[in-house]
């Protein structure tokens, strides 16, 4: 029983059930089916909201080992581990013990310590970008010289120092948004439109399963 | 001429920390010392401004906020700044204002919102009557999907009152995305304008506009060719000119100064490394 | 007078986004401490989201009709067999779950995808005008256009030999010149992203309203503690040496 249960066939099939359920209504009318497309998308989002813990456990599987282990900077894992189970205890939908959402708690950690290092993570690219422009950006060949052109004629027209006494200079960017820039995206977005249908055509099939994989078995 | 060369390979080769110190000074000092720069206007805040004037009257706007803290800082002021001239508006045309999110920090970031304006006593709006809020919409493209197909079953409840959608006269007529005439989208990344085109412009005819941060923008020059997309805000320096617009600078403006110098110290850092470059090539070095 | 809760909030807030700002000068122990507890709150923070979420969904529509009932807790069983994927013996069960998340996922883009994606940017190129009247410019950027999409199209589908031939090296030029360009202008717009969140930043580290002016004497004791530190760990390390 179990054999059958391990089949790659099952899950194969669940995927194109459950994909034809949502495309086939939209082409042909049957409102019965359609009732069941719209009942089928409310319903996985449930599932995939159930997958709540899947990360707190995974994170938690790889810090604690290296607690366990002493691996270097295990103590930083420590912290790491600490604040994950607290923020996640905290914000427990239970309003009658004080958790949840408007917990004090929950608050603070969330505006004081996830929402500043957030912002800075990305933000630090920008240091990044600049020391990248000074030591790599040289016009080496004419490729490099045509990004060199219009990336340098687009960062001076996002800025007002230089537009406002070089206003041409917003519609050289414009002109570059609308060519070039329209065409490569344009071209972008229609491979990437037949690439999607082509592997969800042969996800559908059965051949790619390239998602399945993993539990050391195939 | 080894010194020159020397000089030369120095330059190329500087140790990044000093280019990072650049880098705050040149941002740092601007705030600290305003330069009041003028600001010119450019094409997509003036069509961003000229859209929001000219939806009809009897509209009803979803508004949804497909961002979270990372983008704050180049996505609310130009967010802060469209609900300012919805909210001024929306008595007088009679739109009805559905805000929502399909990032769950985007609530969140509209409860900052809320905690600078006070749209009851700024604009005189109701809540319930002339706008509410939703909440998070969880499940990316699904999530859309079925928010479009019926809207109270993905929000039962408000999500600043957390009463049932019912008590709201406003969300009466407010049940399906066929209810919506104009969907106004704040977004960094995924679920953004494709998932909004494939599952509500396209099924069902529903206009968008999009205010993005700069590195989504030129993947939104098809969309904005073809017309699916219908009035782009690409980033910090159009939310600043908008706000010029509507009269009301904001922080998108107090940070122009600052966007200014920051881009004048890499296209100066370019031009330089540059001129080293083919300085040193040209005497015979790297 | 600001609360001591509220100035506490400033300082920590202040501390972590000086911390992660503190590699800029390299990495150190005040790097490390912040990176770990992004990490942490993080992942902690969504379980408050997704669990409400299905309380709310339980309490306001599922619950209210008996086949619903059913289908939540059959979702639930579903959702359950997510952390199959921890056990080898059970792993098999979370591919089925995994195959209706991702099934429903294709299904939902598939539909459209081919107006939205593909028809859509067909017909707005076939109806590029290649001549329009007293404007020469828009006359000689739309025959650009027309000669350029359908360059970069083939430049991405004929790859490798098949771009040695006569005419495709022809293309094959035209496209990467469009795109080269075209990249220019993605690079333009991630100077202006970049630079916007740290100004964005600075203007929380300023102080500047409607930011908590109380964030700049943080600012300027906490980055002197910082860099200080940084610098002495810096001097002790070569005298070691």
């Amino acid at each position: 029983m179990s054999d059958v249960l391990r089949r790659i066939e099952i899950p194969l099939i669940i995927t194109a059930l459950v994909a034809l359920i949502q495309v086939i209504p939209y082409y042909f009318d049957f409102p019965a089916l359609q009732g069941a497309a719209n009942t089928a998308s409310d319903w996985v989002l449930l599932i995939v909201n159930a997958a709540v813990f899947v990360g707190v456990i995974s994170l938690g599987q790889v810090h604690m080992r290296r607690v366990q282990r002493r691996s270097t900077h295990w103590e930083y894992s420590i912290v790491l581990l600490v604040l994950m189970v607290v923020m996640a205890i905290l914000g427990f939908p239970l309003e009658g013990m004080g958790l949840g959402l408007q917990n004090e708690q929950y608050q603070f950690l969330f505006n004081n310590v996830y929402n500043p290092l957030g912002s800075t993570m990305y933000s630090i690219l920008a240091f990044f970008i600049t020391s990248a422009a000074y030591r790599a950006f040289r016009a080496r060949n004419i490729d490099a010289a045509l990004i060199l052109i219009a990336g340098t004629i687009v960062v001076m027209s996002n800025a007002p120092i230089f537009t406002s006494s070089a206003p041409f200079l917003i519609e050289w960017k414009n002109w570059i948004f609308d060519v070039p820039n329209a065409t490569t995206m344009r071209a972008v977005t229609m491979g990437a439109a037949l690439g999607s249908i082509a592997l969800a055509v042969r996800t559908l099939m059965g051949i790619e399963r390239g998602y399945l994989r993993g539990g050391g078995e195939e | 001429m080894r010194s020159r060369m020397s000089l030369l390979e120095k330059m190329q080769n500087i140790d990044r920390r000093y280019i990072y110190l650049l880098g705050w000074i040149f941002v740092l000092f601007p705030l600290l010392n305003p330069l009041g720069l003028p600001v010119p206007i450019g094409r997509e805040s003036r069509q961003w401004k000229e859209y929001i004037d000219n939806i009809p009257s009897d509209s009803v706007i979803v508004v949804s906020l497909d961002y979270g803290v990372s983008g704050m800082p180049e996505l609310y002021p130009m967010t802060v700044a469209t609900m300012h001239h919805l909210w001024s508006n929306s008595q007088a045309k009679n739109w009805q204002i559905v805000v929502c999110a399909f990032w769950n920090q985007g609530p969140l970031v509209f409860d900052t919102l809320l905690s600078q304006i006070n749209p009851a006593s700024a604009y005189g709006v109701v809540y319930g009557e002339d706008w509410i809020e939703l909440g998070w919409i969880p499940g990316s493209e699904t999530g859309m999907n079925s928010f479009a197909v019926d809207m109270w079953g993905q929000t039962p409840t408000d999500y600043l009152e957390q009463r049932p959608l019912s008590q709201y006269p406003m969300m009466e007529n407010i049940r399906t995305a066929q209810d919506v005439d104009l969907i106004i989208s704040f977004e960094t990344g995924t679920p953004g304008l494709p998932e909004w085109l494939r599952q509500w412009n396209t099924p069902y005819g529903v206009p968008i506009i999009v205010g993005c941060i700069g590195v989504s923008v030129p993947g939104m020059a098809p969309y904005l060719d073809s017309g699916q997309l219908s009035a782009l805000m690409p980033g910090l320096t159009s939310s600043g000119e908008y706000e010029i617009l509507i009269n009301r600078p904001g922080l998108a403006v107090a940070g122009l100064d600052a966007v200014s110098m920051s881009h004048l110290l890499v296209v100066l850092l370019v031009v330089i490394g540059n001129i080293a470059f083919f300085a040193s090539r040209g005497k015979g070095g790297s | 007078m600001v609360a001591l809760w509220e100035l506490l909030g400033i300082y920590t807030a202040v501390f972590f986004t000086l911390a992660i700002y503190s590699f800029l000068y390299g990495e150190n122990p005040w790097y490390r401490f912040a990176e770990h507890a992004y990490a942490g709150v993080s992942v902690g923070y969504s379980v408050a989201f997704n669990l409400r979420y299905l309380r709310d969904q339980w309490v306001n529509k599922w619950s209210l009709d008996g086949t619903l009932m059913i289908l939540y807790i059959i979702a639930l069983l579903f959702g359950i067999l997510w952390y199959a994927r921890f056990s080898r013996n059970y792993f098999f069960a979370y591919r089925w779950t995994l195959a209706i998340v991702v099934g429903t996922g294709i299904g939902m883009a598939l539909k459209t995808v081919i107006f939205t994606q593909f028809l859509a940017q067909i017909t707005a190129q076939a109806r590029i005008p290649l001549f329009v009247a007293g404007d020469a410019l828009q006359t000689f950027s739309n025959i650009l256009m027309a000669i350029m999409t359908p360059s970069v199209l083939l430049y991405f589908w004929f790859t490798g030999g098949a771009r040695e031939a006569g005419p495709m090296k022809i293309v094959d030029r035209i496209a990467r010149y469009t795109m080269m360009a075209g990249f220019g202008m993605a690079y333009g717009n991630t100077v202006l992203t970049r630079y916007s969140l740290f100004i964005g930043r600075s203007q929380f580290l300023l102080g500047i309203l409607p930011n908590p002016p109380e964030a700049k004497n943080a600012f300027y004791v906490i980055a002197a503690v910082i860099l200080l530190s940084m610098i002495g760990w810096d001097l002790l390390k070569r005298q070691s040496k």
